[in-house]
């Protein structure tokens, strides 16, 4: 590139955020099932492929039309996100967290077979965007109405978590996953609060697949390591979370986002191929040696 | 009236049978004290009573009504509330949070969540100083006042206490066995399960319990003069 240094690095904070935006909606959806179940929840972002090719499916096979095509790949995400807790969460609650972390790994194999099953193995399909309008910043980024969109969905979805949990139902979730036991003691009813979290963190996973389906093509599997691979970014966002925080899931996808565009503008880029996902991953060790815990964690772990 | 009745409750775990046919009565607003050693079925007979195991055969009447295979979630809705063995408080929350919780099944009734806080922390002052504090940073004597507190947020009719005093300094069990008191004074009927025979006292009925049998009942002033010897050691 002959780009100014300044330039250079504005182009890519500004595709940072906006790319890290649909892994803060993966990260808080992993984030909320392990506050809720102390799962780490493999098929996250499989739920995000699934609800978009449902989505897809509606509008441009159905014609159904944007905003009702929307809601119904959001319907299918989440009664998938239903159907992973009765049918393996729930009869594998009392196994190791191994076996669950295995259980969901194969909900998201499964997802995957299901999109490929479902348009007959079809390699790449194109979601149309809620609006195809797109502007140039100042500095000279690209910038659409969709990302936009999705920043802003962000935004509102992250401030309605924070006020969730501190609601009586968002305490709820918390009170059954540090003692189910007296949780039902005080009438929680643990396995409705389960089927609440999952519900929950599907619609925040099809809320990324949806929004960020039409930023490129795609195909099954899009969301875990397809073009937008978000599973494994969203992933460390979460840990920078430390696993529990709201606030640091949506900062650890911003910066996560950031770090990913910023390494692959360096010279580095040009020797390494793929040094982007490499500094990403070196940061991610960095962190985990310093600070375990995280790096967006407060004093108080449950806000 | 007996607020509480069971009869002839047979529990076990798996085809291990730990309960073998137990009979007793609660009577409304006293004091009651399961008393036994370890692994004598107390607690086991508790939790049957609050829902958490199945019964394989026998009954338990609540105000005259089987409670049947209902959940405990139900339980508490019809006015059965358990502070359970081991204190179980929700830790990364504050006290307010854990006594908010506990009110769980009457969340819609604010007025009555209030009037519950108020009176728990009448009972258990040192509650209110600590509402803030997580509550898995509390000493033992605290967490077991804010399992007790959170239990009575219910606003119980049967209220049961599984081992209070458990790792408690004599001092502290005796302030936990006083709001026990204070709490059936005003009109809960208390079933507690003990080992210490320091509860007594308290009491205004009190049943011992030996390898899962029921093998004494004292009830009024009796209480005073149950020979603890003979009931425990049969000597």
């Amino acid at each position: 590139m002959n780009l100014p240094l300044y330039e250079q690095l504005a182009l890519a904070l500004t595709a940072g955020v906006l790319r890290g935006a649909v892994y803060a909606l993966v990260a808080l959806g992993i984030v909320l099932v392990f506050r809720g179940s102390g799962i780490f929840n493999f098929a996250q972002a499989e739920f995000g492929t699934t609800g978009l090719f449902a989505a897809y499916w509606a509008l441009e096979i159905k014609g159904w039309g944007y905003p009702t095509s929307f809601l119904f790949g959001m319907g299918v995400a989440i009664a998938l996100g239903l159907l992973t807790e009765r049918l393996v969460i729930h009869p594998l609650r009392d196994s190791s967290r191994v076996t669950l972390l295995v259980g969901t790994a194969g909900v998201a194999l499964a997802a995957i077979g299901f999109q490929f099953w479902w348009f007959n193995e079809t390699l790449v399909m194109s979601m149309p965007k809620i609006n195809e309008a797109f502007f140039m910043t100042p500095w000279g980024a690209v910038v659409t109405v969709q990302e936009l969109i999705t920043l802003g969905v962000l935004a509102v979805v992250a401030v309605g978590l924070a006020l969730f949990f501190r609601s009586p139902s968002g305490l709820a979730i918390q009170a059954a996953q540090q003692e189910p036991v007296a949780s039902e003691l005080v009438g929680i009813s643990v396995r409705r609060v389960s089927m609440l979290t999952w519900g929950i963190a599907a619609a925040l996973g099809g809320l990324a697949g949806i929004l960020a389906g039409p930023y490129l093509t795609f195909s099954a599997g899009f969301l875990s390591f397809g073009a937008v691979g978000a599973l494994l970014p969203g992933f460390m966002a979460a840990v920078l979370a430390g696993m529990r925080s709201m606030p640091g899931a949506v900062a650890g996808g911003l910066l996560v986002g950031c770090i990913e565009q910023l390494s692959s503008l360096s010279i580095l880029d040009g020797a390494v191929p793929g040094a982007g996902a490499l500094v990403l991953f070196v940061f991610l060790l960095g962190v985990l040696l310093v600070r375990p815990q995280g790096i967006f964690v407060g004093k108080v772990a449950t806000a | 009236m007996a607020v509480l009745e069971i009869s002839d409750l047979v529990v076990g775990y798996g085809s291990f049978p730990v309960l073998h046919g137990i009979d007793f009565v609660v009577e409304e607003g006293e004091v009651c004290v399961l008393l036994g050693l370890n692994g004598a079925g107390k607690t086991t007979t508790v939790a049957t009573i609050a829902g958490l195991l199945k019964p394989s055969s026998g009954q338990v009447l609540f105000e005259g009504k089987s409670l049947g295979r209902k959940s405990p979630s139900a339980r508490v809705k019809a006015g059965i509330s358990l502070s359970p063995e081991g204190r179980r408080v929700f830790p990364r929350m504050t006290v307010g949070q854990n006594l908010r919780l506990g009110a769980w099944s009457q969340r819609r009734q604010p007025r009555v969540v209030k009037r519950q806080t108020e009176l728990v922390l009448d009972y258990f002052p040192r509650l209110a100083e600590r509402e803030h504090q997580l509550a898995g940073t509390l000493s033992g004597g605290e967490q077991q006042m804010l399992a007790v507190g959170r239990a009575v947020m219910s606003s119980p009719r049967l209220l049961i206490i599984d081992e209070a005093s458990l790792g408690l300094s004599p001092t502290l069990a005796k302030v936990v066995w006083e709001a026990t008191a204070r709490i059936a004074a005003d009109g809960t009927t208390v079933l507690m399960v003990e080992q210490n025979a320091g509860a007594l006292p308290f009491a205004d009925r009190a049943l011992i319990m030996e390898k899962g049998t029921l093998i004494h009942t004292a009830v009024g002033d009796d209480v005073k003069n149950v020979n603890l010897r003979e009931a425990y050691l049969g000597v």
